[in-house]
């Protein structure tokens, strides 16, 4: 009982936008390893659930979007990955989402995204943000340490396909995504980095991506998918939609974004996706946090040296 | 890992620090620097103030974040390098500090002088501080001269008259420097300059660099002289307040730099507290009324923000406690300008082309209604109102409906109900979310207003539509709405106008509709009658109890929780111990561990 009530605490503190001691960092990263290392690669998911696309660190518009969407427990959600990088906030964002998914492992289900990775941390933020809040590079390691143990991709009922990028031309059944062993850190090629890095396109069959990672694929694709996996959709993040989500390929496919104006300057509007126990689809379009709700952030004293 | 690694190995920690001073990453010696009290502590007085220090003075290369850092240590260093008699050991390090480019890092290097010069004593002050001063004033390059400004008025009180006479000719020097950022600088210590210098010596010195600096021909300097209109107001009796500042008032109101204007505009409501009400009539309120219809945007904004609290000066309301009585003869000949001059420009500003504009007069309207009284206010305010709830821009919206029970008290129910109802209900289905938020908060405050027959006709429907919004917020702020609407109208009115339709959720409700039904039983338990509670709440939360979705059956656990306390309370015990008990022993082990854990809370709280 007392690590619940020491989690319900430390849950309290990241949604003030608090963010926790090292030490319970490391605490909180070992106990989600646990309960990770037990998750599929296609990790199964009941309805009703409210699935989610990027944050990337924008703390006050993932309390905007709890606001919409009402908290964990009392709603389930399905997070498809790139919860750090670009906005202020990753290293609180990722906690909390972290936190909750240690305190209730049935409400919230996480999947990795290709933000959740050492390299692109490096890059876009998180590395930084970790190395200036805490004045040490530890707390950047426990995480991603955990990215490695998130899951690849969620099936809700059965019916829905989530995942943050999208699919493989060497992947074909689900079951093939089962026996990738995902523990290590998104590899610069092969299925499991197309699930992370892939985007639909309105081409027949497969493109080269882009992005330098993952592929291009097209409605003749997911069609040929859905068909062979019995699903009726994918839904999938990874990329900005200015309306907040989109579908493609005859409803067959529909991207979910959840970072509103992102990177603070974008100008577009987020979107969850509300499944009820039937499967009945209910989008909710939100706007970034008013000025107002948002918050100075907290300054932390030099990191002790004493200890 | 314990905090008490301190006793045992004390002075390695130290050496590490100071090692680190030096280290190459910033990020190291920054921590360090921001240590620096725990290093003297250790070092002692006689080292801080021989090698500390010192080395500090020789390390002011570094990065700008390290320097703020050091600035701002230093000015708490004067205990660390032995006390007053000791503190000029301090001027050095900060002197060099108070020359850096960055101006944030000359700040804080100025307000540590400032405090270690309240440190020092006359003696000291006189032979290290002045020279300092002097020093800074007349160095080379700018910065340095910026610095020295503000450094004037810590120094004067405490010096000889020959000592004063040179500082002022000093900072007169400074107010008419070559470069702008200096007269800035000058300008802006000003008023805090003036308020230590003698009482008779602010007319013939300063006076004429006031006047000098609000003509300079950069507006970045003139803009800082409404400041000093104000500071100087206060200082100068009211005949030489009006003949010196309002010159420079009236030039900046109509300034052709808009940003010398916005100043003004920011300022009125304490420039005319500094210069009194009768020039507040005669000349502020020309100058008022043309910012208002400034034609620069920002400028009228400012303005708008305005509104009220010039008003209330002109009437005499609101200014200080006499009360706000309207009829007296201030309130009375004051009227006359706000009806006739400000409210023409208000109506206009409420048809502004900028929404900017728009959204600062709706916050600030409401304030007008107790200034223009019940008559005015119907036949001008009201329809102004009316016209900014109905306004495309949300933010305006939202600005009148949080401010609205201002209107209620002057014009009264009836009116309220006849006017502003309708615009009401129409913002209860607003696109924005925090704006039906606004509404639903102000419901409260109506359904007391309006009485029973009322609100049940108008608005009833509008509150328990609000409870399947689909922003969860508003769900849940409808189900707090309800236990406070139940405190006005009472436990009869609930039973027949809520209960039926909260408690309505068939086989086709949807899981939202099943758990905001939860979420109301467990918040207007306590206020229902026991028999209610067993009777209608209870059977409700033992059927969900069996739901096939998990978020609903452990929030029927937590509901049953807490009908358990209403009906312990109300002597059903009986009822707890056939019904609820054995449900929740049921849930407890249920397949979901959520609902487990809620429902072993539960029946823990039952059993204490």
């Amino acid at each position: 009982m007392a690590t619940t009530s020491d989690l319900d605490r430390q849950i309290e503190m990241l949604r003030r936008c608090e963010y926790i001691k090292e030490s319970e960092v490391k605490a909180l990263c070992s106990k989600a390893r646990e309960i990770l290392v037990e998750e599929r690669n296609v990790q199964r998911v009941d309805a009703p659930v409210t699935i989610c696309g990027d944050i990337h660190g924008q703390f006050y518009d993932l309390k905007e979007l709890f606001k919409v969407g009402a908290d964990v427990p009392d709603t389930n959600y399905l997070f498809m990955g790139d919860f750090v990088d670009r906005g202020f906030y990753s290293v609180e964002t990722f906690l909390l989402l972290l936190a909750l998914k240690v305190r209730y492992p049935d409400r919230i289900t996480l999947i990795r995204g290709n933000h959740e990775s050492r390299q692109i941390t490096q890059v876009y933020g998180f590395y930084d943000e970790c190395l200036r809040k805490y004045g040490s590079v530890n707390v950047w390691r426990y995480c991603t340490e955990i990215f490695d143990y998130l899951s690849l991709s969620a099936i809700i009922e059965d019916r829905l396909f989530c995942v943050h990028g999208g699919l493989s031309p060497s992947i074909n059944t689900l079951d093939q995504v089962r026996v990738i062993d995902r523990k290590q850190e998104v590899p610069h090629d092969g299925a499991m980095c197309d699930l992370m890095w892939s985007d639909p396109e309105d081409i027949d069959g497969w493109g080269l991506s882009p992005r330098g990672a993952g592929y291009l694929f097209g409605g003749d694709v997911v069609a040929q998918f859905n068909q062979t996996n019995k699903i009726d959709l994918i839904a999938r993040a990874h990329q900005l939609v200015m309306e907040g989500y989109k579908h493609m390929f005859n409803d067959t496919l529909v991207t979910v974004w959840s970072a509103p104006n992102y990177c603070y300057r974008c100008g577009n509007v987020a979107a969850i996706l509300e499944l009820d126990e039937h499967l009945n689809k209910n989008y909710k379009i939100f706007e970034a946090a008013p000025q107002e709700a948002r918050g100075v952030p907290a300054k932390k004293p030099a990191p002790d040296y004493f200890l | 890992m314990a905090v008490d690694g301190v006793d045992e190995s004390e002075l390695y920690p130290i050496a590490i620090l100071i090692d680190e001073l030096k280290n190459e990453d910033i990020q190291l010696r920054l921590n360090s620097i921001r240590r620096l009290s725990t290093i003297a502590v250790a070092l002692g007085a006689d080292r801080t103030r021989c090698e500390l220090v010192p080395f500090l003075n020789d390390s002011i290369d570094d990065e700008d974040e390290v320097l703020l850092a050091m600035a701002e240590e230093l000015g708490k260093f004067v205990p660390h390098v032995g006390g007053a008699q000791h503190a000029s050991c301090l001027i050095p390090p900060l002197e060099t500090l108070c020359a850096i480019e960055e101006a944030s890092v000359r700040e804080r290097a100025v307000a540590s002088l400032n405090s270690v010069a309240g440190a020092l004593s006359a003696e000291h002050l006189l032979a290290h501080f002045v020279p300092l001063v002097k020093r800074l004033a007349t160095a080379d390059w700018f910065t340095s001269r910026i610095s020295a400004c503000a450094l004037f008025s810590v120094a004067y009180p405490r010096v000889p008259n020959g000592t004063r006479a040179e500082l002022r000719s000093s900072f007169k020097a400074l107010c008419r420097d070559d470069t702008p950022m200096v007269r800035r600088a000058a300008s802006s210590a000003l008023g805090g300059f003036a308020a230590v210098l003698e009482k008779e010596l602010i007319k013939p010195e300063l006076l004429p660099l006031f006047v000098t600096l609000s003509s300079d021909e950069q507006d970045s300097v003139r803009l800082l002289a409404i400041e000093n209109c104000v500071a100087l107001g206060k200082l100068l009796s009211r005949e030489e307040a009006q003949s010196a500042v309002l010159p420079a008032t009236r030039s900046a109101a109509s300034d052709k730099s808009w940003r010398v204007r916005y100043c003004v505009a920011e300022q009125l409501v304490v420039l005319a507290d500094a210069l009194g009400q009768q020039v507040a009539h005669s000349e502020l309120v020309p100058a008022f009324v043309k910012l208002l219809r400034d034609h620069e945007p920002e400028v009228r904004t400012a303005a708008a923000f305005q509104v009220t609290g010039v008003c209330e000066r002109l009437t005499g309301i609101g200014e200080g406690g006499s009360g706000g009585g309207s009829a007296d003869g201030a309130g009375a000949a004051g009227l006359v300008p706000v009806l006739q001059q400000v409210m023409p420009c208000v109506t206009d500003l409420c048809a502004d082309s900028s929404q900017h504009v728009r959204a600062a007069m709706a916050s600030v309207i409401m304030g007008l209604a107790p200034v223009l009284g019940k008559a005015h206010t119907i036949e001008q305010l009201l329809p102004l109102v009316l016209q900014l709830l109905r306004d495309e821009y949300p933010e305006v919206r939202l600005n009148v409906i949080s401010r609205l029970h201002a209107v209620n008290t002057v014009i009264g129910v009836e009116l309220l109900s006849q006017s502003l109802l309708p615009a009401v209900v129409q913002l209860a289905e607003d696109r924005q979310w925090r704006v039906r938020l606004a509404i639903i908060d102000y419901i409260p405050l109506l359904a007391q207003q309006l009485g029973v027959k009322l609100f049940d006709a108008e608005l009833a429907t509008l509150c328990t539509s609000w409870l399947t919004d689909c922003v969860n917020t508003i769900r849940q702020v409808a189900i707090s709405n309800l236990k406070k609407l139940i405190a006005v109208f009472g436990a009869e009115w609930a039973q027949r106008r809520l209960l039926p339709v909260v408690t309505s959720v068939g086989p086709s409700s949807t899981f939202h509709q099943r758990m905001t039904a939860l979420l109301t039983a467990n918040m207007i338990a306590d206020v229902l009658p026991t028999d209610t509670v067993s009777g209608t709440l209870l059977p409700l939360a033992l059927d969900l109890a069996k739901d096939a979705v998990a978020n609903v059956r452990f929030n029927a656990a937590k509901t049953l929780g807490t009908l358990a306390a209403t009906l312990a309370a109300g002597g059903q015990a009986a009822a707890v111990a056939s019904r609820i008990k054995p449900a929740l022993t049921a849930l407890s082990t249920d397949a979901d561990t959520d609902v487990q854990f809620y429902a072993v809370q539960a029946l823990e709280t039952i059993n204490q």
